[in-house]
């Protein structure tokens, strides 16, 4: 497989195939970044192509010293997503935890025999949840370190903080989601 | 060192990834053993983070990737692919449908003894199909027409000569000799002259006042 950085160059050369390679190599990892973010398909999808147009855009900006072009791109999309977050905070209006708890329940109905599929579906559903009742900050560590599997160096990279500050966000975080998971019924066996 | 709930919950996540040193981690598993408060806490946190870490990858809407190169490189053009309907050829349902239709033009062909040799590509031309189907038109019209008075001819013939071929016998008077004819003899024979004339004149008659 072609190396990012090798694609770069030849989409700086304006080759479109390369360009092409490098969206669908990158797209899913990024719908997945804004997804878990903010908690919406549909707007994930929106911030995707956003993110994509900014990359594009700035392409020539891009260097190796950065790093690795996902961690750049991660860079991107998390920048991306914070200024959405602020520009969408007055209009959002959070769901309460008794609008959730009920939906849980149901879910963990004894009548119901989930295949694997649905019982997957129903963690990452959960999981949703619990994220959207963090803030910004914790979520976005406990997303780059646990769903997108980045190590402490590379969420430094992104986050541009310290490696400190990075290790309490992400402790934090995971202390929170847990607890919250815990209140919506998800326990260890 | 005697470490404290307040501690514990800071490291937890260095001792869940294994950041603590040896030491440090034997001292943190030390107290969350012997805490009611702490050895909860770390199992639940162990549970969430191992079940984050089977969730699979949300799969990307199929529109995603296309709609991000159409903001980017700009709308694509569609490929056109003049030949892309040759497969469509080989389903069984389009080749039975040809099969059938060129049995069915080979059966009109024949009964209407039309040959391959007079299909030329001028024939294939719509105005001179439309000339061709224009005459053969008019001459199935025309054709019709002059039976219809050639029936008409041999009809007035046949109802004109019938007396004179089929006298009414009468076996009750005995033979006449030829050299005596009788005056109703004479007059019939009158009578087949005229008859004679009348039919030439319808025949001329006829033949004048058929189309071509």
């Amino acid at each position: 497989m072609e190396p990012d950085a090798q694609l770069v160059q030849r989409c700086l050369r304006g080759e479109g195939l390369a360009w092409e390679e490098l969206v669908r190599r990158h797209a899913r990892r990024v719908y997945n970044l804004c997804c878990r973010f903010t908690g919406n398909s549909s707007e994930a999808e929106d911030l995707s192509q956003e993110v994509f147009l900014r990359i594009y855009r700035t392409l020539a900006s891009y260097r190796t010293a950065y790093g690795g072009f996902p961690t750049w791109l991660t860079s991107v999309t998390r920048n991306l997503l914070i200024d959405h977050y602020r520009r969408t905070r007055h209009d959002r209006v959070t769901d309460s935890l008794e609008d959730v708890m009920p939906k849980v329940e149901e879910k963990h109905s004894p009548v119901r025999t989930p295949d694997k599929a649905a019982l997957a579906s129903e963690l990452s559903a959960q999981v949703q949840s619990a994220l959207s009742r963090l803030s910004p900050d914790l979520r976005e560590a406990v997303i780059l370190r646990d769903l997108q599997g980045l190590e402490y160096n590379e969420i430094q990279e992104v986050l541009s903080v310290p490696q400190g500050t990075v290790k309490s966000r992400i402790n934090r975080g995971r202390i929170e989601l847990a607890r919250v998971l815990e209140e919506m019924g998800l326990r260890p066996e | 060192m005697t470490w404290t709930c307040v501690q514990i919950e800071e490291r937890l996540s260095d001792y869940l990834d294994g950041l603590l040193p040896d030491a440090e981690q034997r001292e943190f598993r030390a107290h969350v053993d012997a805490c009611p408060q702490c050895a909860p806490l770390l199992a639940q946190v162990a549970h969430v983070i191992g079940r984050l870490h089977t969730l699979e990858p949300e799969p990307a809407p199929t529109a995603l990737v296309s709609k991000i190169l159409d903001q980017t490189l700009g709308p694509r053009k569609a490929k056109h692919d003049w030949f892309g309907w040759l497969p469509m050829l080989w389903q069984p349902r389009f080749a039975m449908g040809t099969v059938t239709v060129l049995a069915t033009l080979l059966i009109i062909f024949q009964a209407t003894g039309v040959r391959r040799s007079d299909i030329t590509a001028a024939s294939l031309n719509p105005v001179n199909i439309f000339h061709s189907a224009d005459r053969h038109a008019h001459l199935a019209f025309a054709r019709g027409v002059k039976f219809v008075n050639d029936l008409r001819v041999v009809y007035e013939i046949q109802s004109r000569l019938q007396p004179a071929n089929n006298p009414a016998p009468n076996s009750s008077e005995p033979p006449v000799p030829s050299e005596q004819k009788s005056p109703n003899e004479s007059q019939r024979d009158h009578s087949a002259i005229g008859n004679f004339t009348f039919v030439a004149s319808l025949l001329t008659d006829a033949s004048t006042r058929s189309p071509r």
